[in-house]
Parts: C-alpha cells; structure tokens; sequence
C-alpha cells in the first residue's frame, strides 16, 4: 500500500485515438462538401487563412433532453439577480441551432480548418490525380535577348576582347615559366628570347640554348608591353547570347455579374461564393491569383468587391457591355501570354441585344482566354435567353459530370463551360464542372 | 519527482489515514500511482487506466489535453472503487497540492466503502477494462477495425439506457414471467405481506400461450442488455461481448453518476478538515497551507453557467451538520415564523457529525438535494437558473430564476435518473416481426430530435429490424412515433 511511482508504458493510446478522431472530422467534413462550401460564414470571413466549419457525425449520438437538465439554460452560482447577464457564447454557423452539450465532447460542433486543406479535399473529391495539379502552370514569357555563355567558337562581331587578350597573356605566362625551366636562363631573357621567336616556343628555347638570343636592355628592366603580347586563334573567345525569358504563373479571374433589378440578393450571393471558390482553386495551380469585377446593367464599370456584391441597380440587361470592358482589361491589363485569364459571367438568362453579345463573347475568346465560364442563375419565372443563345451560336453541347448536367464549348476549339444554377446545392456540382473540365490541371 | 518527496507522500498518507479514522471515516485500502501528466489525461479521457481503444476516447483525451496546457490550474484527481482503491497523483504537481489530492481521495475511498450505490458494482474494473482492450484489439484483427468501431459507435450510444435495479436483483427472462404471471409456485416467505396482495386472476391455457410469447415480458429500461439478448441480428460472440463490456462499464460508472454532487461534496468537506489538521500539527508550513488554500479556492469557485459539484456537495453537507447539530429541521423549527428566533436557534443536539455519515450511506444526488437543499444554502452561493436566448447574431445567457423553490424543484427534475430521458423497451416482437417498440416515459421534458434519430439509427445497425420510439411533444400535445427501416433514415410518424 501507500505511494508508488510506477514505470508505465510509453505508447501513447491518446495520440493514436486522437488521430482516428481528426480522421473521422475530416470523412464529416468531405461527407458535408456540398453544404460547407455554400456556408455564407466562410465566404464573407476576413482574410484569415483558417475557416471555421460546422461539423456533424462525430458526436456522440444518444438519448438526450432537448434543453440540457431539461431547461432552456442551466444552472449557476455567483453573484446574481434575476435579469442579469451571465454571458454569451457565438451562435453556430450556419445558423443552425445550437446545441449546449451534455458533456465537454458534443461542443465540437465546429471545427478550424486551414482553407488550402479544404480545397486540397475539394479536389480529392473531384478526383484530380495528385500530380497534375500539384504542377504549378507557368508560361514562358520573351523579353529580348541576353548574354548566355562565352565560347571558343563565334562571329567576330561578338569577339569577347577581354577575355582574349586574358587568355593570351595567361598562355604566354606559361611559355615563360617553361622557357625557364627549360634553360635556366633568367625570366627577362627568357621573354625577350619568345617576344624575338614571335611566340614560337621550340624557336625560343633554341635560341636561348644556343646563346643566340638578344640579351635584354639592362635599364628597362623588364622588356614587356602590347607589343610582346601575341594573340593567337586559341585565344580567341566569343560570347554567345539567348533570348531572355521569363517564367510566369498568372491568373486572372474576371467576375463579371449582371446586378439589374432582377438579379437579387440570393443570385448574387450564389455568384459570389461561385468566384470565392474557383479563386480559392486557382491559387492551387498558379502563383499569383487575382480577381477584378465587372458589375454590368447596360453599361459596364469596373467596381470593387463591395460594390459588386451590394450595389444594385435598376435598368436592362445587355451583356456584351461586361465582355466589351473585359476584352479590353485583357489588352491593357491581362494579355494573355502572360496571364491565364479565366472570365466569368453571371446572370439570369435575360439580354437585350443577344446578336452583339455573341459576338463580343467571341472576340473575347479570341483573345486566348484559359476558360469562359457562363452560369445562369435561373428562378422560376426568369425569362432566359442567353444559354440558348450561346448554345446554338457558340455551338455548346449537353455534357454531364457526375449527375449535373453542364454545357461545353467543342472540346480543344471553344474553352466554353456553362451551368444552370437554381440554388444553393448546384454549387459545388457547379463548382465541380469548372474544377473538372475548365482548368489545365484536370484538362484532358 | 525524487525520492525524498515520495518518501514525504508516503508519511501524508499515513497520517491522513491516522487522521481520517480519528474523524470516524472508514476506508478501503487505498493506493497511489504517481504518474506522468501525459497518462493523466488518457485515465480523464478514457474513464479507466487502460481501456479499449476509441475515437470518442480520442477526441476526450484531445479536449482534456487542450485544457491542461491552457493552465486550468485546478488538480487532477481520480480514483478507482476498486479494492484496494486506486487512485493517481500526477508527477508534475506541487507536495501542498499532491496532499490536498490524497485528503480528498481518501474521503471518496471511505463514500465508495459506505454508499449503498456502489456497493453493487464490481471491484476489479481496473483489470477487466484492461483485459478487454486486449480482446477488443484481437476483435479488430479478426473482424476488421471498422466493423468493431461502428459496434462501439452503437453500443456508446445506449450505454446509459441500463438498469441499476439489474445488479440488485438480477432475475431471468423466465423468472421475470413467474413472477408477473404467478406461475413461480413458491409460497409466500414467512412473515411477508405477499397473501394481503390482490389474488393473481387465474389466466386460460390461450392466454398463457400469448403471455409466454410476449418480449420482453414487462417492459424493460436497459435497452442495452435487452438487445444483446435477443437482437436478431447480433449472432456472433465477440459482439455481445463489445456489448457487454460497455454495458458493464456503464454499470460500474452509474454510481459515481447518481451521486456526483455528493461525492464531490463529501471528499471537499473532509479534505479541508484534514489539510487544516496537517497544518495545525506541523507536517504542512504556513507557504504549503497557503498553496494549498489558493488551489482549494480554485476547486471550490462559482461557476456562472454550471453546478461546481465541489462547491454545492460541501456547502451541503457542512449546512446538514449545522443544522442537525443545532436541531434546526423538523415541524417545530419550520413552524417558527420568528425571524430572530429562528436565527439563534440551538437545541444543542450534537448529532451534526452523525447525520451526515448516515446521509452519505444512503442518499444519491437526487434525494440529496430533494431533501437538503434549503434557502440558506441557495442563498449562500447565490444558486440560479439562467435561460438562453437568441439575440440575433449571439447567444444570450441571462438569470432567469433565483426563486429557491423552483431552482431546488428544476434541478431535482434534472437530476432523475442520472439525468438521461427515461425509455423501455415495450416490445420486442412488435406487428409480429421482430420489429422493437421502444417509448420515451414523459416526464415534461421532450427529446432532442437530432439526437433520438442519430440514436435510433445506432439501434437499428443492432437489430437489424425496424425500430420505433414513441415520445410526446408538449408543442402540438400529440404522441410521436420516430421510426428507422431498412433504409437508415429516421422518419417521424405521427398519431400513430
């Protein structure tokens, strides 16, 4: 009996149960994909690289009182008088009720997620092989010409002086000191006698040997100059030169959204979070991701993101006007040898010149673009026109991926991708399609 | 921690056990392990020393971690109705703190000596767990780790949904019938009152038949036991036996359960005793006493939006001695409308002490604060209810209540059995296909939707078969009927 100090095993079963835990959060969260990446609070959430996300299937499940100790509340002690306030806690994401929970366990309602973790299992679920997308997409960029490497071999015009002469008297160095070596003679005469051989060794190494050689003038010492150097075709060097590129990975997404009064709060909401995403993608494949907005009604304006979401506007709808003022970022700002540019358009079907847009949309195209994307929001009553449109000018053909049915430009002519959206839930099929047919990781 | 602190540990604890005794506390044997913080929080998280592995177990152990490293600062204590009980000092904490620890536990090793409640559980928990964790892993080997953790999943989610009265009187499915239908044959024992019953009514050939098929043959609450006797569709051994298993440590653990607040109360009550005691005759200093008195204050704090068993148990048990010691209970003292008088009141009776030994005996939390709460005691700690309400973009927590009564009266409520809705298993054979009829007991309190259908989910992987729960919802005054088939979606039936 008494006070013992045990030696205990030193495998920890906590770390390992721990780890099926986080497994088993992270199959809750995949399970939830489609509603977590249309959870409003992820979207809006500012800057932070970690997301909340509501999590479900990892408590533990029993038989429970729907208000804990059977009252709307529960019970406390400390200083208090009826009406006070004891607290507050944040309520669930989502808006989904909360829940205090019977024991410290079940209040893991919410779980932090990194948002690069959460498009990692996006795309795990999409089914893009590992290796294609982890390849960052660079593009080759030409700036001019620049110096490579200096060779023995070249035009005169790129003789590299310097480095010629270099050599030569590095080669002459080397003759002396044999010179010396060979007839121990000393170094001044040695130079003279090679500077009298014009550079021929055998001739000078004969003629100091045979005491022929001119002796050197004893005032100047040291009998050198230009005129003792002798360059000779193994001397020479050239420089040789490439073209100077540049590796770029860029992408640009144009979000371009129809705000007339028709479009509401909902649809722009379902736009947004569309962008929030495929941006959050992009950053996966290229180093450098931005996004510029056009809001359009009939005419088109560049705006900033506030804008964009909460501006509305009365009037009509021409949509070659967003396309018209992209095609032109894409010119000034966006050329397309050095930037992917993805645009992507959101309305509700209607347009008032569908002949101009068509053909706007297709000067954009020309300009090289990576992937157009076109989603339709439709409600029940919208008159929608434009997906018509598209299909039959652009030639858009009826594709499905995994249930959703999408439309698709011909493959490898038209990068054209085109989704109906009627509700939160077509989001991430939606979002699928792009991530799956629109982008050069998954093309193909 | 060195030897020469071991060596002290072991001087406190013979002179706690002195100590104890000469209060009239009456102890098991106890044991203490010194252990690493680390094997702390995996005893918290998975309830015993060595136990299956779990991922809720997991998760608990990653909460409790949490916790420790954000300095919650309050000492870790846990000990084992085991015999000799067992309990944990962790290594990291300081000599005042590692005594207060060992006061308290002694005083929850003499409530598990003499609380009626666990004298019906099992005293080698320790090694049974251990043993199961090791056949529990073979399970896995054998029958894939996934299969044994979705039976644990299931298991968990009715491991409460037992019955205490079980170990009591444990009876068999064919005794149980004797005893309804008065087929037992055995005559009354002497001296009982059985023949001043009403006459069993004599029952026909036809009728016995129908009553002999009839399953379960009066309704059960421990659903878990009923369903690995007669699920049709748990065949094979190593099931019942992960069943068993938590069933059995559920069973074990109801006690600590059902007597929280006063098993906190009681072990707070002495050890201050005990560590004033160690103080007054030298074997703590004066920095020591004041260490411990910081970490004491610290156990006992108000918590704002819960019942700190420690602080309430203690305020109530100290209250009860008061007040048994000074005669103020009974028709004379409650009649008395005398402020002042009632204010001085002493009748000098003395029995304090010996009163609350007997409360610690017999009464579980329930009866405890149905009997004992009284104003002075929600007055001194400023006991409330507070009430939860949505204030758009927050939860607002406000105090609702501070009315004695309807706290006392809401937290029995919350305290009948051990806390968990009260539901039986009505048949086991319902629509004469196997089909399990359970039904929640209404007692004012509706069920949480997502959870009974999660759970009725969890039954139905048991069964195999349809299951059912009737419940009541006060909203709408109407009965409702959740169901789970085939296809694992819970659905809700209603007037059925």
């Amino acid at each position: 009996m008494g006070v013992l100090k045990p030696d205990y095993d030193s495998i920890s079963r906590g770390a390992t149960d721990a780890a099926r835990h986080r497994e088993k959060i992270k199959e809750a969260i995949k399970r939830n994909l489609p509603e977590i990446i249309s959870d409003e609070a992820i979207i809006t959430r500012s800057g932070d690289q970690m997301v909340r996300v509501p999590v479900r299937g990892i408590k533990s499940y029993r038989f429970i009182h729907r208000y804990r100790d059977g009252i709307q509340g529960g019970f406390g002690s400390g200083e208090s008088e009826e009406g006070k306030v004891i607290g507050k806690r944040p309520k669930p994401g989502n808006g989904r009720p909360g829940k205090p929970g019977e024991e410290p366990g079940v209040d893991y309602l919410e779980t932090e997620i990194e948002l690069a973790e959460l498009v990692e299992m996006m795309l795990d679920d999409i089914g893009l092989p590992n290796l294609q997308r982890k390849e960052i997409v660079e593009a080759v960029v030409t700036r001019g010409w620049k110096q490579d490497s200096i060779e023995k071999h070249g035009i005169l015009p790129r003789l590299e002086k310097k480095r010629t002469i270099k050599e030569a008297i590095k080669r002459m160095e080397v003759l002396v000191q044999n010179l010396m070596l060979r007839s121990a003679r000393e170094e001044d005469e040695c130079r003279a006698a090679l500077e009298e051989a014009d550079g021929d060794f055998d001739e000078a190494l004969a003629r100091l040997l045979s005491g022929s050689n001119r002796q050197p003038a004893a005032e100047h010492g040291r009998i050198s100059g230009s005129g003792g150097l002798r360059i000779e075709s193994s001397d020479l060097r050239f420089r040789t030169i490439k073209e100077d590129t540049e590796y770029e990975s860029n992408a640009v997404v144009i979000a371009m959204m129809d705000v007339s009064g028709s479009m509401d709060t909902m649809k722009k909401y379902l736009a947004r979070s569309f962008y929030f995403w495929m941006t959050s993608f992009l950053r996966v494949i290229y180093k450098r991701v931005e996004i510029r907005f056009i809001a359009h009604t009939t005419e088109a304006r560049l705006v900033d993101e506030h804008q964009f979401l909460h501006q509305g506007e009365s009037g009509g709808t021409s949509c070659y006007s967003a396309y018209e003022l992209a095609t032109n970022l894409i010119d000034t700002e966006y050329p397309t040898r050095k930037w992917n540019v993805y645009p992507f358009h959101f309305s509700d079907g209607e347009d008032w010149d569908v002949d101009r847009t068509v053909s706007s949309l297709e000067r954009m195209l020309d300009r090289g673009v990576a992937n157009f994307g076109y989603g339709e929001i439709q409600a029940e009553h919208s008159s929608s026109v434009l997906m018509e449109a598209y299909r039959k000018k652009i030639g858009l053909e009826a594709d499905r991926f995994d249930n959703f049915s999408f439309f698709r430009g011909s493959r490898g002519i038209s990068p054209v991708l085109g989704v109906i959206i009627r509700g939160k839930p077509d989001i991430y099929p939606a979002l699928r399609v792009f991530l799956h047919s629109g982008n050069p990781g998954g093309r193909g | 921690m060195n030897d020469l602190d071991l060596k002290k540990l072991n001087v406190a604890d013979r002179l706690i056990r002195e100590i104890g005794a000469e209060f009239g506390l009456d102890f098991m044997e106890q044991e203490f392990d010194v252990i690493p913080a680390r094997k702390m929080l995996e005893i918290l998280a998975y309830r015993l020393p060595v136990n299956y592995s779990h991922w809720s177990f997991g998760r608990d152990y990653e909460i409790e971690r949490t916790k420790y490293q954000h300095g919650f600062g309050v000492p870790y204590e846990v000990v084992f109705n085991s015999d000799p009980a067992r309990a944990y000092l962790m290594e990291t904490n300081p000599l005042p703190v590692q005594v207060l620890v060992m006061a308290h536990v002694y005083a929850h090793n003499d409530f598990m000596k003499n609380n009626k409640h666990f004298q019906i559980t099992r005293r080698d928990m320790i090694t049974s767990a251990s043993e199961a964790s090791q056949r529990f892993r073979r399970y896995e080997e054998d029958y894939g780790r996934e299969a044994v953790e979705k039976l644990i999943d299931a298991g968990m989610a009715i491991e409460w949904n037992i019955d205490p009265e079980e170990l009591i009187r444990p009876e068999t499915e064919a005794e149980t019938r004797d005893r309804l239908y008065g087929w037992s044959g055995k005559l009354p024992a002497e001296g009982s009152f059985d023949d001043m019953l009403p006459k069993k009514k004599s029952v026909s050939l036809e009728e016995k038949r129908k009553l002999r098929r009839k399953t379960p043959p009066e309704p059960t609450m421990d659903i878990l036991k009923y369903v690995i006797e007669n699920s049709p569709l748990l065949s094979f051994e190593w099931q019942k036996d992960v069943l068993s298993t938590i069933r059995g440590q559920a069973l074990y653990f109801l006690p600590y359960r059902r007597t929280k607040i006063m098993n906190e109360g009681w072990a707070t009550f002495w050890h201050e005793k005990i560590m004033n005691r160690l103080f007054a005759e030298g074997f703590l200093s004066a920095d020591e006493h004041g260490y411990y008195n910081l970490y004491n204050s610290r156990v006992k704090a108000h918590s704002p939006r819960t019942i700190n068993p420690y602080l309430l148990g203690s305020a109530l048990f100290n209250n009860i001695e008061m007040r048994w010691n000074t005669g103020r209970f009974g028709p004379l003292y409650e009649s008395c409308s005398d402020a002042e008088e009632k204010e001085n009141w002493d009748l000098h009776l003395g029995k304090g002490r010996e009163k609350i030994m007997e409360v610690r005996r017999t009464h579980m939390d329930w009866f405890f604060i149905d009997e004992f709460l009284t104003r002075e005691v929600v007055d001194e700690l400023e006991l409330y209810v507070y009430q939860e309400a949505d204030r758009g973009s927050h939860i607002e927590l406000k105090v609702k209540e501070t009315d004695w009564k309807k706290i006392k009266q809401l937290m029995v409520q919350s305290l009948m059995n051990w806390g968990i809705p009260r539901i039986l298993v009505m048949d086991g054979n319902y629509r004469n296909s196997s089909q399990l009829y359970l039904k929640h007991e209404f007692e004012g309190m509706p069920l949480d939707d997502e959870y009974c259908k999660k759970t009725l989910q969890h039954i139905y992987s048991l069964w195999g078969r349809p299951v059912y729960l009737e419940t009541f919802n006060p909203e709408t005054s109407r009965c409702v009927v959740y169901s789970v088939d085939q296809d694992g979606a819970p659905r809700v039936l209603r007037d059925e």
